[in-house]
């Protein structure tokens, strides 16, 4: 069984159907890049994996279990599932050790105080920021934030990790040291589904690679296949244009 | 010419006293009070259900747009008809808390608004339930937007409850009055009260100051 399974997902908003049924397994240990326009469905995909969006038909299970169904503890999946954001979403008046250290305390699994600051070292040391952990996110730049963000998420131990453009929204300079702690996670088997418009990334680093076109899985495969061989039109006019 | 003399005056220090000190009370519970209305309120104008909503809206809109004064006296020789007789001092007490719970209300309600949809998102994506969200994620910088208003809210409220002296709270305007009346020297005990009042208010204004300084520390900015 897929650690993600999703089948013949639907999604509208209002009269506009974004998702047109999408089907996509994601096994343990797989890195899948999503790349596609804008507008295409990537984020609205991601958000519908960890229940921040209700989905109008077919089914997505993680772990076995169904996301949008009435009786799934979406707290408890996403204890499980972590994602991170294009914007960071860090919270502004709690330092790197509070904004990493808030969640696992609040549900319980580990205790304030010295658990908690050995913690935040230990996944800070993961995104090289330890000297960082008593900062708070409006002192650090754009890819320190970023680098926090995903440390945040790792103090939860997730089994899968979704990235939705994480290095979109910085400077030129500062995107290459968050991909190389995304490579690092790459590297140690976390499970990583991601939208990125870095191509590098995605020839180099993903296992599988999905392009997402009009609200479907329009080609996927290995990497390598779809960039020297793309089957369809438009996904040789998309990699064409991004190159 | 005006003569002015302030020495008669000192024998009614105990009067001021009192007053400055129901004043204080009186500006403290209505805080208080009108602070955790605001809060229930705000939070009820964020419901899904269209009549709660509706009701924090009149409530909000009645005692913003009538006089705080009337207020008072529906409360204070009103009420009693209803069978509920309350004595000055707890009708100027419940009158400026529910004027000030309206005006919390707008202020919190503009200010809970403020926080980005992305960060209650980021809370519930880590697991959090709806109130612990509300509490770590939404709450203190929500409180940190809304501060300036709501200090000068609180200010308003000090002058404000000189309003009391009309239904005999013997509060720090009372008092004046008091005085006023037994040594006929008017200009002397106004005076001595606006310095009075002036000097709270700069007390206050210095507290809030400080308090914003220690609970409001991380940096803003972008
Ligand atoms: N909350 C929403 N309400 C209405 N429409 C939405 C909402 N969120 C997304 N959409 C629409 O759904 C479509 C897909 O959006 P989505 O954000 O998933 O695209 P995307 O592939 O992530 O694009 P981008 O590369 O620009 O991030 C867009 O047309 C967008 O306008
Ligand atoms: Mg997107």
């Amino acid at each position: 069984m897929a650690l993600v399974e999703i089948s013949n997902v639907h999604k509208s908003f209002g009269e506009v159907e974004v998702l047109r049924g999408i089907d996509l397994a994601v096994e343990k240990g797989e890195i899948v890049t999503i790349i596609g326009r804008s507008g295409s469905g990537k984020s609205t995909l991601l958000r519908c994996i960890n229940g921040l969006e209700q989905i109008n038909g077919g089914e997505i299970r993680v772990a076995g279990e169904q996301v949008h169904s009435r009786s799934t503890d979406l707290r408890k999946l996403r204890e499980h599932v972590g994602i991170v954001f294009q914007q960071f979403n860090l919270f502004p008046h709690m330092t790197v050790e509070r904004n990493i250290t808030l969640a696992p305390v609040l549900t319980g699994k580990i205790t304030k105080g010295a658990a908690a600051r050995e913690l935040a070292l230990k996944v800070l040391a993961q995104v090289g920021l330890e000297e960082k952990v008593d900062a708070y996110p409006g002192q650090l730049s754009g890819g320190q934030q970023q680098r926090v963000a995903i440390a945040r998420c790792l103090a939860m131990s997730p089994d899968l990790m979704l990235f939705d453009e994480v290095t979109s929204a910085l400077d030129p300079e500062l995107v290459g040291e968050v991909l190389k702690v995304m490579e690092d996670l790459a590297t140690q088997g976390m499970t990583m589904i991601l939208v990125t418009h870095e191509m590098n990334f995605a020839r180099n680093v993903a296992s599988k690679l999905v392009f997402m076109h009009a609200g479907m899985v329009h080609e996927e495969g290995r990497p390598a296949d779809l960039f020297a061989n793309p089957a369809t039109p438009e996904l040789a006019n998309f990699i064409s244009s991004v190159r | 010419m005006l003569q002015l003399n302030f020495n008669q005056l000192w024998r009614y220090q105990d009067e001021f006293l009192h007053g400055v000190s129901l004043t204080l009370m009186l500006t403290l519970v209505a805080t208080v009070a009108g602070l955790a209305i605001g809060l229930v309120c705000a939070t009820a104008a964020g419901s899904r259900f269209a009549a709660l909503r509706l009701l924090v809206r009149s409530y909000v809109e009645v005692i913003r747009n009538t006089p705080a004064l009337i207020q008072l006296f529906l409360i204070f020789f009103v009420l009693p008809y209803a069978g509920l007789r309350l004595p000055p001092v707890y009708a100027a007490a419940a009158a400026l808390s529910i004027y000030m719970g309206a005006y919390a209300t707008e202020i919190l309600r503009g200010g809970l608004a403020s926080i980005p949809r992305s960060q209650i998102e980021a809370g519930q994506c880590l697991g959090l339930t709806r109130w612990q969200v509300f509490r770590h994620v939404i709450l203190p910088p929500a409180l940190r937007n809304i501060y300036p208003s709501i200090t000068s809210q609180i200010v308003l409220l000090l002058l404000g409850t000189s309003l009391a002296s009309q239904v005999s709270a013997s509060e720090l305007f009372h008092a004046a009055a008091f005085v006023e009346s037994r040594t006929f020297r008017s200009f002397e005990v106004y005076a001595v009260v606006c310095a009075i009042y002036f000097t709270l208010v700069l007390a206050f204004r210095l507290a809030f100051v400080g308090i914003g300084r220690i609970a409001f520390r991380w940096p803003t900015g972008r």
